[in-house]
């Protein structure tokens, strides 16, 4: 009997490879590796789980009134994907710092994806990646599966243990999976407090998705979700906003874009200089941040700001006298 | 069924356009182009053989003629001999990836990617649930590097070290692309210093490829962190309930004090960035040794100081 990758690779060919439909009794017929002694129910539930397994690789497979099968070449194959040099240069050093990395939780999907595009190889290619330094493997496989439940829309529950080391269980239908300096998070609306929260995976214990009727989703997400309403700066996480400005000066202008991350509204001075406005929820926050981000950054509202700005570094002067 | 066959089948389904009669293939660019190790790539091969389709015999078999180094293609596939469009899952981790060297949604780049896996999912859907975003976006300066490692070319760099607000231009032999923690570093020969340096990309200003070519080392350098045996030690201490979780200080050991704060030993490269890191907690942190550090971070703080903020 051949093996069930073995079998999956028999069935795509034996679809791929007939001029009309098929049904179920011809590939059962056909010697592609199903056990002879398997009863009617039991091909039957294999053969649907090796369907969707050929969909999930890219395969569309239809089928027909009559219960027949076959392969939309039209929709199974892949179009032409013109890419200049410098593009295909940009896709394989990335590609060949990530497949590497263990830290980056969608690696067998992009071996796939790059093979498939079938870009030529590239060993040896000088580019390397540890994206998440802390526990990479476990973030990993926390975003991975956490990933998946957002495209199944199916819950999840995970321990979790935030800032102040207070651990409980949490429910979650997952809305989004995101990267951030060195870490993953999974943003969605917490079941109990009914409110959608970011939590670090580096924090979370157990992250498993709810196994019950696996191919019924549990939730609906907002039609208007945007992962990126959620990802903020480090100033503006908290209650009560307030609107900040800072000066980008000229020296430093051309770093404006990057660095306040689509962020707020950058306008460009006529002396070269670009300010900033952006919503904050902390004064002293945001003060730092434009330390962290200098030479050349300077806060200039609100009054509180620039106040923790100047006697902060007023504190740290006198403190290293 | 496991998940691991399923893997192992869109592995097997990925090979097969690229088993083409009478071609050899060297088995270490197969394993370069699925991310797997070349023991994988030559167990797939081996099951391969087994695939066909009816009635099995020799001539419905996929036919390989694998040695140790290299697969030839006896016979090619019956069918499927055409890419597998890319699904939902790939596109994204696709997206991802190319996200992390800061390419947009808006990039004719994942245009391409998008229209070529039409069906997949909307590039929208697909950025408003899944981001990967680096802490800052470099994507022009990417791809202008990462074409000319491949193909050996110096490139000329206007560069603004962290810490400064001054930009010098100079010639660089690119190595390496290097990921640390979000944020990406090119390693290379700089013909200004005369020496190997590291370069964040972020703080590259322009990057424009030269005519002239330079010989790549056999073995780029690919650490971005100094060794930090090498490095001085500075000593901080942070207050009790200040985190510092959100800091990379690469190789600090931190000390719990009966108060609760912590004394942090620190390697730093350049008085430079420390003094910036310990400026930024806004008097939270202070520099007790040793008095390099203790004078730079006065020194930034009075510069800073010096500043109008109005």
């Amino acid at each position: 009997m051949a093996s069930a990758h073995e079998r999956l690779v028999n069935l795509a060919l034996f679809l791929a490879s007939r001029s009309r439909p098929v049904s179920i009794e011809e590939c059962r017929a056909a010697g592609l590796g199903y056990p002879e002694d398997a009863d009617d129910a039991a091909f039957q539930r294999m053969f649907e789980r090796d369907k969707d397994a050929l969909r999930a690789s890219g395969l569309a497979i239809v089928v027909h009134e009559d219960g027949t099968y076959s392969l939309d070449a039209e929709r199974s194959y892949a179009g032409e994907v013109d890419l200049d040099d410098a593009e295909c240069a940009t896709v394989r050093a990335v590609a060949a710092a990530l497949l590497n990395d263990p830290s980056f939780p969608f690696r067998d999907d992009l071996a796939v994806a790059v093979a498939k595009m079938d870009l030529g190889p590239f060993p040896g290619e000088p580019a390397v990646s540890s994206l998440a330094v802390t526990e990479p493997e476990r973030q990993s496989a926390q975003a991975r599966v956490a990933a998946e439940a957002v495209a199944l829309r199916k819950r999840v529950r995970f321990g979790y243990t935030n800032a102040r080391g207070e651990s409980r269980l949490h429910e979650v239908e997952p809305y989004g999976v995101a990267y951030r300096r060195g870490r993953w998070y999974l943003v969605g609306r917490d079941v109990d407090i009914d409110e959608v929260r970011v939590y670090a995976l580096v924090r979370a214990t157990g992250l498993t998705p709810n196994g019950s009727s696996p191919k019924t989703p549990d939730f609906e997400p907002p039609a208007d979700f945007s992962i990126e309403d959620h990802l903020v700066l480090p100033f503006q996480i908290g209650e009560g906003r307030f609107e900040a400005a800072a000066l980008f000066e000229p020296g430093a202008a051309w770093r404006a874009k990057a660095a306040t991350e689509g962020k707020g509204r950058l306008d460009q001075k006529p002396d070269g200089s670009v300010l900033w406005t952006v919503e904050a929820a902390s004064a002293r926050a945001f003060a730092a941040w434009c330390i962290e981000n200098g030479p050349g950054v300077r806060p200039l509202a609100p009054e509180e700001a620039v106040r923790a700005y100047r006697d902060g570094l007023r504190e740290v002067a006198a403190r290293h006298g | 069924m496991a998940r691991s066959a399923a893997r192992r089948a869109r592995l097997l389904l990925s090979l097969l356009p690229q088993l083409r009669r009478g071609r050899t293939v060297r088995i270490a660019d197969l394993s370069a182009a699925l991310g797997v190790p070349s023991a994988e790539v030559a167990s797939l091969l081996h099951d391969l053989v087994f695939c066909g389709v009816p009635p099995f015999s020799p001539d419905a078999l996929i036919d390989l003629d694998i040695q140790a180094d290299t697969v030839t293609v006896v016979s090619e596939p019956p069918a499927l001999s055409r890419p597998i469009r890319l699904t939902r899952a790939e596109l994204g981790a696709l997206l991802a990836a190319l996200e992390t060297a800061g390419v947009q949604a808006s990039d004719p780049l994942v245009r391409k990617l998008a229209d070529a896996a039409a069906g997949a999912g909307s590039v929208e859907l697909l950025t408003h649930t899944l981001r990967a975003r680096p802490d800052v976006g470099c994507a022009e300066v990417y791809a202008t590097l990462a074409d000319a490692i491949e193909t050996a070319r110096k490139v000329r760099l206007t560069y603004q070290p962290v810490g400064t607000d001054a930009s010098t231009d100079r010639v660089v032999h690119p190595h390496a692309l290097v990921n640390r923690a979000g944020v990406w570093y090119l390693t290379g020969h700089c013909e200004l210093a005369g020496a190997d340096r590291t370069f964040r990309l972020d703080r590259i200003r322009y990057a424009e490829p030269l005519d002239d070519s330079f010989s790549p080392p056999t073995e780029p350098t690919t650490g971005v962190v100094p060794d930090l045996d090498r490095l001085p030690v500075a000593t901080l201490r942070v207050p009790p309930g200040y985190s510092i979780e959100n800091r990379d200080w690469p190789g600090a050991v931190c000390e719990p004090q009966p108060d609760g704060s912590l004394l942090v030993s620190v390697p730093y490269a350049s008085t430079r960035w420390i003094a910036r890191e310990v400026c930024s907690a806004l008097g939270a942190v202070e520099a007790l040794g040793p008095a390099e550090v203790r004078d730079a971070v006065r020194s930034y703080a009075e510069r800073l100081l010096a500043e109008p903020t109005v």
